[in-house]
């Protein structure tokens, strides 16, 4: 079910009525209606993958009993790399079963061998790098006691599937989200209307900036060897705002639905194309994985101590993995990778940190410094994206030669004036918000009728520029 | 939770009002025209309902087709009682359904149909096509074509007016800012043809861009196939015969074009489909010779065009009927 379409908001209100006022004093049951919701949910796409869920969250939830009672630290090991062998495993056949193969074809006929095995026409179900990193950050902690292992089936299967963030994230930890699952919630009149606010901006985003971005960055993208510099770059910076209108937008959804069901989930975006530097845009973007990957790879791999050696290498595995996560190609490898390139020599410098406020505190407009940053970051991310959304790796290259070279001062041949306009509208509310956990967030210090009146333009924004329904890019990571 | 509930409802009564205000402008003016008995679309259907089975050729299709078939052209030759149902963007789920309302109340001996790609495409223009189908006689074939040729989405836009007039209200606020003012001559109405005295400029003509192709277009084979087939089955249904035809275009953008995947996938779709099926910018070629003045835009005939192509058609049911005369 998407969160833009007919179904999810007829869906939405009815699971708002049992849960508020037939269920409203019964804690158990409201999380059982969770979990029953969250089936609907997903299964409205494909049933047959909820058994997929319901079996992990019965792996880490036995897993969670089972380490509880366990001393032994071999034993407790063993039953760690269960939880990880199982949900890596089911990640690893669903996700990357074929890539592997064909890398594995393709190595051997580089070297002259033509070896014959058959891939498998294999369906990625929806979320399941979202939902697996959940349930294995919750086995990770409680085997690492950070976080006591629960006793609560209805509340453990509620957090796994929770259906606002089960098939795009936030990635929520258990040490967050589940201690929510536990206590009485109460309906916060200020939470829900923040909420409201939030989906609304977040649909905005889904609907009217990433939508209408697609169309021009796929038809740019789908004929590159056609277009000028110019106008490949312009695809490039539509596909910036498109993924980023898309995955934000969703997150900006994720998190306030659950607002109006009284949980709070964790910022995922923080304005990330207003980032300084590259080390201060992967603290702002995709929030929830990035921290993923630092507390549970990163770090225990030793993080930024240790010799240059060890220093590069662990950046290199963690945008590597990092990339990988997001899809079984080459392309996402080498976005990684770049990344990596990218960030090393702010680490090596020891400038990782410079950038840790918000651009312009408190100001109106950045300085000329600030702005010249944030252009050559944005710029060096553009480039990133084109690895990110080439169909391969030679088509990235191709579309950079093409777009890196005189013809990049030339008229774009096709210039979206409309889209433009809007994305200009975006950005702009996006500055001025950006001191909040999302744009909209202060908006209640403007006057009543004025931020009524907003709230209706943005409404109807999204009615009358609604691009073509497009499922969210990040469900098919 | 009440506080929060009264608010939303504000919200939505809001929307509500603000939806009623956009319906009120962009449908009063309908309602006005069917009030005095001068909207197209009423006229048309007027005439459907009220002579019953007296109607032996219907013509269908979009505009292009309302604006190159003059049935008072091809009655005079043909000796037949014909008429024009073509709508503007009219989509190929609403021609289905148009049939099955035609047929309700008239026998024709011959259904004609413009093929065009822009039928049968994923963008629609749903306030043409139930401004049209609202002027069905049936209640259950106005709501089937709305859920069963548009699913979810065309229960939203028929039910939600500034979805609905979404492209008109965009038109609207962009003439805000521009200086271009389209004026057009009053439209003159003959048995559902339009007959516009329009030429296209010289300007347009060197702004003229090839014919729509598979990639330039949203054309779905899919959607296409499946209603075409229904309406094939309909046709045949009532012991009526189907013709398909595809409109001129103007000579230039025929040379601009190199693939014509709408002439090629058509001829070939059809002639599986053992249809008749005649392309209009070929047929007796030497005969009807078009010109680009014979053309009002891009693609709708003008008067002059029109003859030609209503020409065209009688020429096509002589050389069809030649054993067997089109009026027993």
């Amino acid at each position: 079910m998407l969160f833009n379409s007919l179904e999810f908001f007829v869906f939405l209100p009815i699971v708002f009525i049992l849960y508020w006022f037939v269920l409203g004093k019964k804690l158990k049951l409201q999380n059982l209606l969770i979990v029953i919701a969250s089936y609907v949910f997903y299964g409205w796409w494909d049933w047959r993958f909820l058994s997929l869920i319901i079996f992990s969250s019965f792996v880490d939830y036995g897993i969670g009993v089972l380490l509880s009672k366990e001393t032994k630290q071999h034993k407790r090991k063993i039953l760690l790399w269960t939880s990880i062998c199982i949900n890596i495993g089911f990640l690893g056949f669903f996700k990357y079963y074929n890539f592997f193969i064909e890398s594995f074809v393709d190595s051997f006929s580089f070297f002259g061998s033509e070896l014959s095995i058959n891939t498998l026409n294999i369906v990625l179900p929806v979320g399941i790098s979202f939902y697996t990193f959940q349930t294995l950050s919750y086995t990770i902690d409680v085997y690492n006691k950070r976080l006591e292992p629960t006793k609560d089936i209805v509340a453990f299967f509620a957090f796994v599937s929770f259906f606002p963030q089960l098939v795009a994230g936030p990635i929520e930890r258990a040490t967050n989200l589940l201690p929510q699952f536990y206590k009485k919630r109460e309906f916060h009149y200020a939470n829900a209307v923040d909420g409201m606010r939030q989906v609304i901006w977040g649909l905005f985003k889904k609907v009217v900036i990433a939508d209408n971005c697609a169309k021009y960055a796929n038809i740019i993208f789908n004929n590159s060897d056609d277009y000028s510099g110019s106008t490949l770059l312009l695809g490039a910076f539509l596909f910036a705002f498109q993924i980023y209108g898309d995955f934000s937008g969703y997150s900006d959804i994720a998190i306030g639905i659950s607002r109006f069901f009284g949980f709070n989930l964790k910022q995922n975006f923080a304005f990330p194309y207003f980032s300084r530097d590259i080390a201060e845009f992967w603290r702002r973007w995709h929030m929830s994985l990035s921290t993923w990957f630092r507390d549970y790879i990163y770090i225990p791999l030793g993080g930024s101590r240790g010799s240059l050696n060890k220093k590069i290498r662990n950046v290199f595995i963690i945008f590597l993995v990092s990339g990988f996560w997001h899809g079984a190609n080459w392309t996402f490898i080498i976005w990684g990778g770049l990344n990596a390139l990218y960030f090393l020599p702010l680490l090596l410098t020891n400038k990782n940190r410079v950038n840790t406020d918000v651009v312009a505190q408190n100001k109106m407009l950045p300085s000329f410094r600030e702005t010249l940053q944030m252009l050559a970051t944005f710029f060096i991310t553009l480039v990133a994206w084109v690895f990110f959304r080439a169909d391969s790796v030679s088509h990235a290259f191709s579309y950079l030669r093409d777009m890196l070279n005189f013809s990049l001062f030339s008229k774009p041949a096709l210039i979206p004036y409309t889209v433009l306009f809007l994305v200009a509208v975006f950005i702009t509310i996006e500055w001025l918000g950006r001191h909040g956990q999302y744009a909209l967030e202060r908006i209640d210090k403007i006057n009543k009728p004025l931020r009524w009146s907003f709230y209706l333009v943005l409404i109807m924004l999204m009615f009358l520029f609604a691009g073509e329904e497009q499922a969210f890019i990040y469900f098919q990571f | 939770m009440k506080k929060f509930l009264k608010q939303f409802a504000l919200g939505l009564l809001a929307f509500i009002i603000v939806n009623a205000i956009i319906a009120g402008i962009y449908e009063y003016p309908t309602y006005k025209s069917v009030q005095n008995k001068t909207n197209r679309n009423y006229l048309k259907w007027e005439a459907i309902h009220k002579n019953k089975n007296s109607l032996d050729l219907i013509i269908i299709g979009t505009s292009r087709c309302y604006a190159a078939f003059n049935p008072k052209i091809i009655d005079s030759v043909l000796h037949t009682n014909s008429y024009n149902m073509a709508t503007s963007a009219q989509d190929i789920a609403e021609t289905y359904y148009s049939l099955q309302e035609i047929f309700d109340y008239q026998s024709p001996k011959y259904v004609v149909i413009d093929m065009f790609f822009e039928a049968s495409d994923t963008s629609y223009d749903y306030f043409q096509t139930f401004s049209n189908s609202s002027f069905f006689n049936s209640t259950e074939r106005k709501l089937n074509l709305v859920y069963d040729g548009y699913g979810t989405t065309g229960i939203l836009n028929y039910s939600i007016p500034v979805f609905k007039f979404n492209n008109y209200i965009k038109q609207d606020l962009a003439s805000l800012f521009s200086n271009n003012k389209l004026v057009r001559n009053e439209d003159t109405w003959i048995k559902g043809y339009l007959y516009d005295t329009q030429i296209v400029s010289d300007d347009d003509i060197s702004n003229f861009q090839p014919i729509e192709n598979f990639e330039t277009s949203t054309f779905s084979k899919d959607r296409f196939n499946n209603y075409f087939n229904k309406i094939k089955d309909l046709v045949k249904s009532h012991n009526a015969e189907l013709i398909c035809v595809r409109t001129a275009y103007p000579p230039t953008r025929i040379e601009l074009t190199e693939t014509d995947d709408e002439a090629t996938y058509f001829t070939s779709y059809l002639t599986e489909e053992k249809v008749p099926f005649f392309d209009l910018n070929s047929f007796k070629s030497d005969q009807y010779i078009y010109k680009d003045q014979d053309f009002a835009d891009y693609h709708h005939a003008n008067y002059k065009g029109a003859k030609k192509a209503s020409l065209q058609l009688t020429d096509i049911f002589k050389q069809i009927n030649k054993k067997q005369p089109l009026k027993q």
